[in-house]
């Protein structure tokens, strides 16, 4: 164990002096989750914990970092359908900043402002995080929106969407593609692709293919999301079933995706525009999560609709309270938890319309390299738990490739017909 | 004897598989993820709850439909490179309804139920699809038996007349047109350009392969009772073998054969296009296409008139005497043809965000509908046949309604569709042999769908509603149970109307009032 502590004692300053720090004018770039004193506290807290397997006998001695979603779990695992939950402790590991994302922000926040849509200013033409030092809720927000994921990346998602009640299991599956337009650090043209070149102004795009449950299979979705705030998403579904491409509304951007706990909005933490929401900021919250997660550690039996085995380490929050500018939105508030580091959601909890804690989604994150010599981070699993209705997701993420250029004309609605049968 | 034993293999087929525990994935995938299979079991039971004393005569149960169907997918990766993809996918079908086996009254109101029951209608129905789909750049061709949707609107069929409808077993409002629909043999092309507009092309080839209609069979619960013309006063039924049994005689000796000169032709041009009016951006996927293809329904040839008068009269009068057993003797020659006509159509789609939902339309405009004739009173069965133009719309509204108590409880949107759809017939109507709508120059149509998903898309209720302004319609209600990935149940009831039920041929089966049920295992 003390090998494995002073191993990543010395990993982490090596990581930590060989990122370069920018500090031009008021930014200041990369920003650590710890640092100095502060670093120094975890890693003795880390020498007791670290490779420990938590279970419900000692999850109160680290529940000070313990989100109050993952005790109830613990404590109650027969509502996830589980005879015991457990996770291990990790050691903090600072993530490595791509070039790319520094070489942005250091160019393009010093002149970052919002307006007074809370629209930040030149949208569309600047990358990397507006505001590495946040004063507000809605520039946090902001800083998640410009987490770009290596600007492409496919991947293969599946695992079970499982009733925790009756311990029945339905497999989910899809291939899924996505392309940054906007807001590139990694692949050129940065940092966007030029407007002659995207007239109809999209912002990112994604594409997918069901490979489960069966009457899924082949079932193609595309939503197109646009630089313009106030424009709708595009969302079309060709459906094998009926052979036909249809059209999606908005509103239906709150439905269960496929029966699974999320909706189409939670995608990724959350999917469509920064200006949906108003945001307020609760402090910091420092909370044990997967930023280092290898999928191949999760495990779970069946009819259990929460992942065990998952390699949570130390970080150092920003909690943001998200309400929804719609009176009628499902959530009557999200509160989300944001990593300092690249502003990736580690997970959010989510409130019905009575107030009730309804759901939680953690999302489960590894570092992997791209063609560019530099690394990003990006889900390796994920899972939502709906503490209402005893119900469960769990996903694996399977990535194929990242920061790899994919073509814009694929994500156009020709795409969703082909080779589907 | 062999269809009661294959009827009880399937039967014992999807008990064991009811029983069984469902794990693993979607689909099976072999040899390197080179094969994909993909397959499913499913018993659909019909129960009618209305049946009337003419028809219960030809019943000793109210079984209308124990169909037991199983289905086979395989898709096959041939060849993988960058530059080309070859797939084969085959889609194999069998089936059997067991009523007849279970009811004797009802097998001997069937006149050949060996044909209604499996896939015997014609040699190849066990294929539903079978072709080889090839990528090459922008270019896909797909060669063999296929199934072709060129519709936007759902409930109605306004453009998409590629394939032919098999109504023997299916329920519009219930089932979904591809259940229905019957392959051909084709050609069929892309081109993916790179023009504004997201242009892609498609042509059709049919190269004489051809599929009438299939409408109920005379004697099954499908067809409503069809068998019984209300009969005199000696209490002794007719013979079930009627009217509709041998104007499908007819129809059936009129199929032409595979020849080539019957090629069937249709292009389409699908499109993306971007509007911005009123303040707001409206994105058109639309379509517009032109079929060349025979009518599924033929007409008398113009020199066999008398006798096809002739051979209906004399059938219909036989009808009328009790005892009499004989079938009708039908000349061994074609009385009737399938003649060729031309459709030119066009669809779009768009989301309308002041509206919050979606608009759906369709046109088409049928140049040269042959039609068969018959004399202005209708006295007549037929005086000959003709060409009529035709026009069809059909529009469909669907916006999702957000109801936040039911959201609360773990529904999904309530997403409700409204149709509208009408049919306006040009030139002279009233000589216009029909089957029903008689010298009626429009037809209209009204549409309700409503559907949801809740407890997590375990369960999925949908109602559907259809009404004709000739005063009939139908009303149906489903709640389908989807608990594992693999095991489906649908319980459902299907309420048939008709203002005037001597009205038409459709509306004769307001007595058609039926529950459902149907149990599936998917894998």
């Amino acid at each position: 164990m003390k090998i494995v502590t002073v191993g990543m004692a010395c990993l982490t300053l090596l990581l930590t002096a060989g990122s370069v720090k920018v500090c031009s004018g008021e930014v200041a770039f990369p920003t650590y989750s710890y640092e100095g004193e502060a670093l120094q506290k975890v890693r003795q807290w880390e020498k007791q914990w670290v490779g420990k397997k938590i279970s419900v006998e000692n999850l109160d001695q680290v529940k000070d970092y313990v989100h109050e979603g993952i005790s109830m779990a613990i404590k109650n695992p027969k509502n996830l359908g589980a005879e015991s939950l457990w996770f291990t402790v990790a050691p903090y590991r600072p993530y490595t900043i791509s070039k790319g994302v520094v070489a942005a922000t250091k160019k393009y926040a010093p002149e970052s402002k919002l307006d007074e849509d809370e629209m930040l200013t030149g949208y569309g033409k600047v990358a990397g995080y507006p505001f590495p030092q946040p004063k507000s809720g809605i520039e946090m927000a902001w800083n998640f929106a410009g987490n770009s994921r290596g600007d492409s990346h496919r991947n293969f998602t599946y695992g079970p969407v499982v009733n925790c009640k009756t311990k029945n299991e339905r497999q989910a599956g899809m291939h899924r593609s996505e392309l940054f337009w906007i807001g590139r650090t990694e692949l050129a043209p940065l940092p966007s692709i030029d407007l002659k070149d995207n007239p109809r102004g999209i912002a990112r795009s994604w594409f997918q293919r069901h490979t489960a449950p069966v009457d899924f299979v082949d079932t193609t979705i595309l939503e197109l999301q646009y630089l313009d705030h106030k424009r709708q998403e595009d969302l079309w579904v060709y459906t094998v079933m009926f052979r036909r491409i249809r059209r999606y509304s908005a509103s239906q951007r709150t439905d269960s995706i496929d029966g699974t706990d999320m909706i189409y909005d939670d995608q990724d933490g959350w999917y469509t525009h920064v200006n949906k929401n108003t945001y307020s900021y609760k402090g910091r919250g420092e909370f044990l999560v997967a930023r280092h997660q290898d999928a191949k550690q999760l495990q779970r039996i069946k009819g259990q609709g929460f992942w065990d085995g998952i390699q949570r380490e130390r970080v150092n929050h920003w909690v943001v309270e998200v309400k929804s500018r719609d009176k009628n939105y499902i959530y009557s508030k999200q509160i989300w938890y944001l990593d300092p580091e690249n502003w990736q959601m580690n997970f959010k909890v989510m409130y019905n319309r009575q107030g009730q804690l309804w759901k939680m989604y953690e999302m489960f994150y590894d570092e992997y390299p791209m063609p560019n010599g530099d690394k990003t981070s990006l889900a390796s699993g994920e899972h939502v738990f709906d503490f209402i209705r005893s119900h469960g997701t769990c996903d694996i993420r399977e990535l194929k490739e990242v920061g790899k250029p994919i073509r814009p004309d694929f994500f156009q609605t020709k795409s969703l017909k082909q080779k589907s049968y | 004897m062999k269809v009661k034993s294959l009827s009880q293999i399937f039967v014992f087929i999807l008990f064991v598989i009811c029983l069984t525990p469902c794990f693993g994935r979607a689909s099976i995938m072999m040899f390197d993820e080179k094969l994909r299979v993909k397959g499913s079991l499913y018993e659909f039971m019909i129960y009618r709850t209305s049946l009337k004393e003419e028809e219960r005569q030809y019943r000793d149960t109210e079984l209308g439909l124990m169909r037991s169907k199983a289905t086979l997918e395989l898709l096959y990766k041939t060849v993988e490179t960058e530059k080309l993809d070859i797939n084969l996918f085959g889609f194999f079908q069998y089936w059997h309804d067991s009523v007849p086996d279970i009811d004797d009254e009802y097998r001997q109101s069937i006149d050949d139920p060996k044909k209604y029951q499996g896939p015997f209608f014609d040699e190849d129905d066990w294929i539903n699809e079978l072709y080889a789909d090839i990528y090459a750049g922008k270019w896909n061709i797909r060669l063999g038996k296929q199934i072709v949707v060129w519709s936007e609107v759902a409930m109605v069929r306004t453009i998409d007349q590629v394939n032919s409808l098999d109504l023997r077993y299916t329920n519009p409002g219930i089932d979904p047109w591809d259940e229905m629909k019957l392959g051909l043999w084709m050609m069929r092309g892309f081109y993916n350009s790179n023009l504004p507009g997201q242009l892609v092309f498609e042509w059709i080839w049919v190269p004489g392969d051809f599929e009438q209609i299939r409408t109920p069979t005379e004697g099954t619960s499908m067809a409503g009772g069809l068998v019984s013309p209300p009969y005199g006063e000696t209490g002794e039924r007719p013979r079930a073998f009627g009217m509709k049994g041998i104007a499908d005689e007819v129809m059936n000796d009129a199929r032409p054969a595979f020849n080539i000169r019957n090629s069937q032709f249709g292009f389409r041009i699908r499109g993306n296009s971007e509007v911005f009016m009123l303040n707001d951006y409206y994105l058109l996927d639309w379509t517009v296409s032109w079929w060349h293809g025979m009518r599924s329904t033929p007409v008398v040839k113009t020199d066999e008139v008398a006798s096809l008068n002739t051979l209906m009269g004399t059938h219909a009068l036989s009808r009328l005497f009790p005892g009499s057993t004989s079938t009708p003797q039908i000349p061994d020659r074609r009385m009737m043809e399938y003649k060729f006509y031309d459709a030119i159509g066009f669809s779009c789609q768009s989301y309308i965000p002041p509206a919050k939902g979606v608009l759906r339309g369709e046109f088409s405009y049928e140049i040269g509908m042959p039609i068969n004739t018959t004399s202005k009173n209708g006295n007549t069965y037929f005086t000959g046949n003709s060409e009529r133009d035709q026009m069809n719309a059909g529009i469909t509204f669907d916006r999702p309604v957000l109801v936040p108590w039911l959201q609360d409880r773990g529904w999904d949107v309530l997403d409700c569709s409204v149709g509208w759809n009408s049919q306006y017939k040009f030139g002279d109507v009233n000589r216009r042999w029909e089957t029903y709508g008689f010298e009626d120059r429009t037809q209209s149509n009204f549409t309700l769908l409503i559907k949801s998903r809740f407890y997590h898309s375990e369960f999925r209720p949908v109602m559907s509603f259809f009404y004709n302004t000739r005063n009939w319609g139908y009303g149906a209600f489903v709640l389908a149970w989807l608990p594992t990935g693999h095991m489906r149940y649908s319980l459902g009831f299907m309420w048939t109307y008709a203002g005037d039920p001597t009205d038409s041929a459709v509306a004769s089966s307001e007595n058609g009032d039926f529950l459902f049920f149907k149990i599936g295992y998917e894998f």
